[in-house]
């Protein structure tokens, strides 16, 4: 699509959305936005940075500011599930009040159990009619993985006692898209880890709904905001990885744009925390960067308004937006060829790395060649 | 059993020919350099030389050399794929098949090992401890090439690397995420270390015990044959 007939068809969706009531009616969003003092350029600058993110050109950057000023018109429920709010915490607790959390607070009220204001049937009945008034029209955004051992009953939630599961299934049925934020919710997370005792799973595999993953633990505020606005602009769902993670935050490696890539293909390595190469920014891997495994975008975007992120603070990434990253990325402070295996025989083998095991097996391979070499040199094997 | 007169006569005959030695040799060799920058990539454990311009370039010629000989073991695989399927004089190996369901030829061959037997009479040209030991090692080399190759579209994104993109990444998914798999890749590495020890014990063994030079056919292609085979 070139980029006219693209600006064309976002032009058309925003005059859509316009055309729909507001969900509540007080102030507008720039109104609001003035009123905790950004100025309209603060408000342009940071259109212009979500354009970038997204991977729009330039010139986008006032369709894409018309489109956050609509946001206010999109339903949204938030439901929180086997999780530890860290998400919404990552959006909305930044140190000043960011845009993203600003527009965040304002459109997401329809319900979001952290930051609204009723509380028990009352939050249940405000779930339920949300559901109701709003079907099929409402984003749905879920926080947290869903367990389903004993058929839900580690997560219950409300004065009814019902599961997170069904309160999940539900809401899926009627939303006209499904985001799972956070890498518990597109794939079980820190529950979901071995053992799993509350067998938790991915939205994804408790609906038959499509289901947009935006992992991370927790993702940037960028990303969540930028999975809406994308929604906004496309109305339709965004181009998808091998994992449904949206391909405009999740399509290149941590490692791939990393500041500190020079130093990884130079071979210049962090031997120990705090060590002189260290402090010259050497590459992590050694000390345990999972950058080359892990798909998202902190390399580029940063956290906290492009502040700063995990490697640039001098720790290595960990993969926490990969599935199962849990298991399969430990230990956090070694290469990954330092795993170590879960081996019975006792706990003789808890320590034993696949490099560890390999010697073990070579080491025995040899006694035993030596010892059949031996024995043949002393008894000939037939003719 | 042949009379004694004849019993020392041996005979030339062709084992391996050119092509066959020749890809085993550059299979042997990539797999030594593909272990060596492996264990490396794994784990960077030689120091670049210090150097105040930004020249340096230790993992990145790590990791080419490796991805290009790693090319090299794809291409060679290939090759042995059709000289085993297809080609005529290589139908030795494919005879090897008969031994490996005869119950009593595998008894006899373990009883071989154990001193306590003699070899059997095979119809092929390995025997069926050989074949299913070399059976393993290619279904270890498909799993660290199919693995490497996801891991290789990650570092190339133009050419082959895009080509081979998707359905790699599908690949991926299956084996539970990238680290998933560069820690199979990682452990197939060792199982073909192991493969090649036991490998080249046992080609030393019936060099030195079988007397049929198995050995140095795989360099000059030919091996002595007892008459009454
Ligand atoms: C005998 C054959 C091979 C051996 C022993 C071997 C060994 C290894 C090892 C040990 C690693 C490091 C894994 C870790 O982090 O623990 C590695 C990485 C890698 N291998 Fe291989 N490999 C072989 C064949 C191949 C082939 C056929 C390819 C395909 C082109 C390939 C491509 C790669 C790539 C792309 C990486 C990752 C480099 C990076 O992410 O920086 N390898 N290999
Ligand atoms: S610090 Fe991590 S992501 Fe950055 S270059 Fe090194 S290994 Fe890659
Ligand atoms: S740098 Fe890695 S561990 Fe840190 S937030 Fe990004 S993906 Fe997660």
């Amino acid at each position: 699509m070139n980029e006219s007939s693209l600006l064309q068809r976002f032009s058309e969706r925003i005059n859509a959305l316009k055309k729909l009531p507001k969900i509540q009616e007080n102030k507008s969003i720039p109104e609001l936005l003035e009123e905790k003092g950004f100025s309209r350029r603060d408000f342009m600058k940071w259109a212009s940075a979500m354009t970038a993110v997204l991977s729009l050109p330039a010139t986008f950057a006032p369709t894409v500011a018309e489109a956050a000023e609509v946001a206010d018109r999109l339903p949204i429920i938030w439901l929180h599930m086997a999780e530890c709010t860290g998400c919404s915490e990552s959006l909305l607790r930044t140190t000043y009040p960011t845009i993203d959390s600003l527009i965040f607070d304002y459109i997401s009220l329809e319900y979001h159990e952290t930051i609204m204001a009723a509380v028990g049937w009352q939050a249940e009945h405000n779930l339920e009619h949300a559901i109701e008034k709003y079907k099929g029209r409402y984003i749905l955004m879920v926080e947290g993985g869903i367990p389903t051992g004993e058929h839900g009953g580690y997560l219950t939630i409300g004065p009814h006692g019902q599961t997170g599961l069904k309160t999940a299934q539900k809401a899926s049925e009627d939303a006209a898209a499904i985001f799972a934020i956070g890498t518990c919710s597109a794939f079980g997370g820190i529950q979901a880890a071995a053992p799993n005792p509350t067998g938790s799973v991915p939205l994804s595999e408790v609906t038959h709904k499509p289901v947009i993953n935006v992992p991370g633990c927790p993702p940037s505020e960028k990303n969540i905001v930028g999975t809406l606005l994308h929604y906004i602009l496309y109305g339709t769902l965004p181009a998808l990885d091998a994992y449904n993670r949206p391909k405009w935050a999740y399509g290149l490696r941590i490692h791939d744009l990393c500041e500190r890539r020079g130093r990884f293909d130079a071979g210049e390595f962090v031997e120990a925390f705090g060590d002189s190469y260290a402090m010259d920014g050497y590459c992590l891997y050694k000390v345990g960067c999972k950058g080359p495994y892990t798909f998202n975008n902190c390399s580029r975007e940063r956290f906290n308004d492009h502040t700063s992120w995990p490697i640039q603070a001098g720790h290595g990434c960990i993969g926490c937006s990969e599935p199962d990253f849990w298991d399969t990325m430990g230990p956090y402070e070694e290469p990954l060829a330092d795993r170590l295996y879960e081996t019975v025989f006792g706990g003789l083998g808890a320590d034993a790395t696949a490099d560890k095991i390999g010697m073990g097996v070579l080491t025995a391979v040899g006694i035993g060649i030596a010892a059949h070499a031996a024995i043949s040199s002393i008894k000939n094997p037939k003719e | 059993m042949a009379n004694h007169e004849t019993k020392t006569l041996m005979e030339r005959e062709k084992e391996f020919s050119a092509s066959y030695r020749w890809q085993h040799w550059i299979r042997a060799f990539s797999i030594v350099a593909l272990t060596f920058t492996g264990f490396y990539i794994a784990d960077p454990f030689i120091t670049a030389e210090p150097n105040a311009e930004p020249t340096n370039f230790l993992q990145a010629y790590m990791r080419g050399w490796h991805e290009i000989i790693g090319w090299i073991l794809v291409a060679v695989f290939f090759f042995k794929a059709y000289l085993f399927l297809f080609t005529r004089n290589h139908r030795g190996e494919l005879e090897s098949l008969k031994d490996l369901t005869n119950i009593q030829v595998w008894k006899q061959q373990i009883g071989y090992y154990l001193l306590i037997e003699k070899h059997p009479k095979l119809k092929g040209i390995y025997n069926p401890i050989q074949f299913a030991a070399y059976a393993g090692f290619y279904l270890m080399l498909i799993g660290i090439i199919v693995t490497g190759l996801i891991l290789y579209v990650h570092t190339t994104h133009v050419g082959l690397g895009a080509m081979l993109y998707e359905p790699m990444r599908a690949l991926e998914v299956m084996m539970g995420g990238l680290a998933n798999v560069r820690e199979i890749h990682h452990i197939l590495m060792w199982g073909i270390i192991i493969f090649v020890v036991g490998h080249i014990y046992m080609a030393v063994y019936n060099a030195v015990f079988g007397k049929d030079g198995a050995m140095d056919a795989v360099f000059s292609g030919m091996k002595w044959k007892h008459e009454d085979h």
